[in-house]
């Protein structure tokens, strides 16, 4: 009976924890296998916990706007920049400065600290190696290598309508092209000829190139990284046009119900101590912190890329009109 | 009483969630506007996307319940033996009871570009496995199950001296078929072929992973719409595009079913004869074909158990248990949560379901119809829709329930108890009212002759439906995916998640828990079933296998 009482109680959300330990509530953008290790280390610093789910940004913006009134958690905790900028619109932030906010670089924070950068995620060309090795070819360092017919049906990225990863891709192809939409169009419309599926998460064609279903991708570096260190033989390209970064944000939730606690996870989470920790952890970010140098082996792959930033008041005023575009033109395309 | 308390309970968690999303999607800051809902609707890749939905739905309805016919037909009248009823059961089963990914991730494997069949195997360069025939293939076998357990008790149920009789008058094996065997379970074809529509409508895990750019469907257009554009109205309206068809067919059915009698079950039936319709000859072909098919899915869950026990699929095969000890450690919580949720969502959903079914289909009351059809509301729309709605409904006082389990397991019981109230639906129309009638002449209370008469009778569709609602409570993600919060989580969302962070093993072990842990609690109900079944029905003892 007590049994089904405790039960019972559970299930109706009463039986909450004797709050002996401060806890911080949090929607976490990052995977699992990264935000863990960082929060562990957060309640290592503070003694506070971190109380956390995983969605994807698409996701998480959606629960976050659906509950603004009524938040159920205090911190969005990673995604790129882009679902930030669309969330300051929904109203849902609450600006917050922390006490490395002055040393961040321009675009690395919101100016009114709607939210600030955690760390920095260029995009890499990806490929399997064997695929490569079968058709003769180099790992591809120009966008135009990606229009060979040997790539035909075997490119896997990601689609605009969920992915910051492929909000990024577009932007970069735009910038690459001198901002010339007709010709940044034309690329792309010739690029789908060689895409086999536009995936719905920016990491969600590693797999398929790790295992070689697929021949080649484009994806942010932590994800690219990633798929080598389990093993699978990819190889990792930087186009010589060059390519962009988008960097990942955290935020403080408007109406949060713990915005001290709130605000202590962000001061942490932007400051060297966190970022330093990257390496330690195998996060292949690039830290956003000035102060914490970008780990050896994470330098070696970046040396000798040509990587722009976005620029957030361009991608911001035509985000909307630009991701409609790709829709109608790219990815609804006629044969 | 009863019903009065049902409207209330449909009110809260059907009604009430929907309208609010409504309520959403047709104002725009407090002023009624339709003209964005409208702009969608008239967009022609969301109009490609809907004819793309019904086709699908379509076939997937078709193939599915000629399948689940298929299987029914042999288990209920090719004379097998114990043993082999188990194996088709249980090879059914695994589609049913398993994560939604699992039949859409083992297809990429099986015949992607460097699929395992038609790369390893047959050396086939550059196919691509994105578009209809795939998903088509992969929802017919993960929902072909669902027909065969709503046809199997309507099979089993069909009094084979019906079929001896029309024998012994001289009329042919097909004959009997045709005009005996296949009208009298024409309810059943019905229902199933019901279920499979709304079940593939409102399917969005398959396509997203194998529909590919070529085939959008509508349930995955919405969920793009919400989570990738931000939109929440555009992603409710194309949601609500969907009930449509999903009431036309709901409609066609009731009307094409209610026309007929299909009384078997009566109170005057005699000795009970051996089956007798189906051929010797043809026996081993029906035998043949099941075994085919149960073949391709049980390569599908070998698959899925060989991902789960090495490195990397595909990458390093050597053997390991490290998936398995993520998932007893870091999962624990989710194993957890998840196992507390199904067990609550199990009874409630299963008592439920005959509740309604029962009241639908035998009493006379002031809005019965519209109860029918708004017990089936939650079914017929994408997960995604409900989801939202609830997050949307119950996230503000007055009923601020997000955060905790009963949220759920709420929408877990509005949500697949359907196929309970079907099964229970089309159990009672092949029973002679007659029968209650008797007893309810001889003295007996309503409430008595419901424990004593009905239920007896509806036991198979009772326990149908509470498994279909546990296993559903172990699988669904599609609408639980907005209704996890920091204090409960899923499995299935925890398996959404691994396999977005690459982790094939982690999210293959989950899977393989998942099965197992079903396989054991339905195993459970099939003995409970076998204790308790009704004299006369005792042939319907492994429904729900085991």
């Amino acid at each position: 009976m007590r049994m089904i009482v405790l039960v019972l109680a559970a299930a109706l959300g009463w039986a909450a924890p004797a709050a002996a330990q401060q806890t911080v509530n949090a929607y976490s953008i990052w995977p699992e296998n990264w935000a863990r290790p960082m929060f562990e280390e957060f309640e290592k610093a503070t003694g506070i916990k971190v109380n956390f789910v995983r969605f994807s940004s698409g996701e998480a913006l959606a629960r976050v706007i659906a509950e603004k009134n009524n938040p159920r958690v205090d911190v969005l905790f990673g995604g790129p920049v882009e679902t930030h900028a669309a969330g300051i619109k929904e109203g849902i932030f609450e600006a917050y400065k922390p006490p490395s906010f002055a040393k961040l670089p321009a675009r690395f924070k919101q100016a009114d600290g709607q939210w600030v950068a955690i760390a920095d995620d260029p995009l890499v060309f990806m490929s399997n190696s064997k695929f490569l090795k079968e058709n003769n070819l180099k790992p591809p360092a120009s966008w135009e290598d990606l229009l060979n017919p040997a790539y035909k049906n075997m490119l896997q990225m990601a689609d605009a309508r969920t992915s910051g990863t492929a909000v990024t891709r577009i932007f970069s192809v735009l910038e690459v092209n001198g901002r010339d939409e007709t010709k940044a169009f034309d690329y792309m419309k010739k690029l789908r000829k060689n895409v086999q599926v536009y995936t719905k998460s920016g990491g969600g064609g590693t797999l398929p190139v790790g295992l070689g279903q697929a021949g080649a991708g484009i994806f942010f570096i932590v994800d690219a990284l990633d798929t080598k260190a389990k093993g699978y033989d990819v190889s990792i390209s930087f186009p010589k046009e060059g390519i962009g970064t988008s960097a990942e944000a955290v935020a403080l939730l408007k109406g949060a119900k713990n915005p001290e606690l709130g605000k202590k996870l962000i001061d942490w989470a932007t400051s060297s101590a966190m970022q330093g920790l990257f390496a330690k952890h195998k996060i292949n970010f690039v830290p956003a912190h000035p102060d914490v140098a970008v780990e050896a082996s994470l330098a070696e792959v970046l040396k000798g890329a040509k990587i722009f930033p976005i620029d957030d008041a361009y991608a911001g005023a035509n985000r909307k009109r630009i991701v409609e575009r790709w829709v109608n033109e790219v990815l609804n395309a006629k044969e | 009483m009863t019903v009065l308390l049902l409207w209330g309970l449909l009110a809260l968690f059907v009604l009430y969630p929907l309208l609010s999303l409504l309520g959403r999607v047709a104002t725009d800051g407090g002023r009624l506007s339709l003209g964005s809902a409208l702009a969608i609707l008239a967009d022609p890749h969301q109009l490609r996307a809907f004819g793309n939905s019904l086709l699908l739905a379509m076939l997937v309805g078709l193939a599915g319940t000629a399948l689940g016919f298929l299987f029914a037909l042999t288990a209920s009248r090719a004379g097998l033996g114990r043993g082999w009823l188990g194996v088709l059961d249980a090879v059914t089963l695994l589609p049913l009871i398993s994560p939604p990914f699992t039949t859409a991730i083992a297809m990429i494997f099986s015949f992607g570009p460097r699929g395992l069949i038609t790369y390893q195997l047959l050396g086939i360069k550059g196919v691509s496995v994105y578009g209809l025939t795939t998903t088509f293939f992969s929802e017919t076998v993960t929902y072909f199950p669902i027909a065969y357990l709503t046809l199997r008790p309507v099979l089993a149920a069909i009094d084979a001296n019906v079929e001896d009789m029309a024998l012994s008058l001289g009329a042919s094996r097909a004959q009997v078929f045709r005009t005996v065997t296949v009208p009298l379970a024409i309810p059943g074809l019905a229902n199933a072929f019901l279920l499979l529509f709304a079940a593939s409508l409102a399917d969005f895990a398959t396509p997203l992973i194998l529909a590919g750019n070529a085939f959008p469907v509508l349930p995955t257009q919405a969920y793009l719409q919400i989570t990738g554009l931000f939109d929440l109205r555009g992603g409710a309206v194309l949601s609500f595009a969907l009930l449509v068809p999903a009431f036309g067919v709901y409609l066609l059915q009731r009307y094409w079913v209610s026309r007929r009698y299909y009384v078997t079950v009566s109170g005057k039936a005699g000795a009970r004869t051996a089956v007798k319709t189906v051929a010797p000859w043809l026996r081993p072909v029906l035998v043949g074909a099941c075994l085919a098919v149960a073949a391709v899915i049980a390569y599908f869950y070998a698959l899925l158990l060989y991902a789960s026990a090495v490195v990397a699929l595909g990458a390093n095969h050597a053997w390991t248990w490290r998936h398995y000890h993520v998932i007893f450690t870091e999962g624990a919580r989710a194993i957890r949560d998840t196992l507390i949720i199904a067990g609550l969502s199990m009874p409630l959903g299963g008592a439920y379901g005959v509740l309604v079914g029962y009241l639908v289909a035998r009493k006379r009351f002031p809005g019965r119809a519209a109860m029918e059809v708004v017990s089936m509301l939650n079914y017929a729309l994408p997960g995604t829709i409900v989801g939202i709605a609830y997050l949307i409904a119950f996230n503000d006082p007055p009923i601020a329930l997000t955060g905790g389990a009963l949220i759920i397991v709420a929408c877990y019981v509005f949500r697949y108890s359907p196929t309970g109230i079907r099964a229970t639906v089309a159990q009672l129309q092949q029973i002679d009212p007659s029968l209650e009638e008797a007893s309810l002449g001889l003295g007996a209370s309503s409430a008595t002759t419901f424990y004593r008469v009905t239920l007896p009778l509806v036991v198979p569709a009772f326990f149908a439906g509470l498994g279909v609602v546990f296993i559903r409570s172990m699988t669904a993600i599609s609408a639980t995916i907005f209704l996890v919060s920091i204090n409960w989580t899923l499995i299935t969302v925890r398996i959404l998640e691994n396999m977005t962070e690459l982790s094939l093993g982690p999210a293959a072990a989950f899977s393989v828990l998942v099965v197992a842990i079903v396989y054991v609690v339905i195993a459970l109900i099939g003995r409970v079933l076998r204790t308790f079944s009704a004299p006369g029905s005792a042939s319907l003892g492994s429904v729900l296998g085991g």
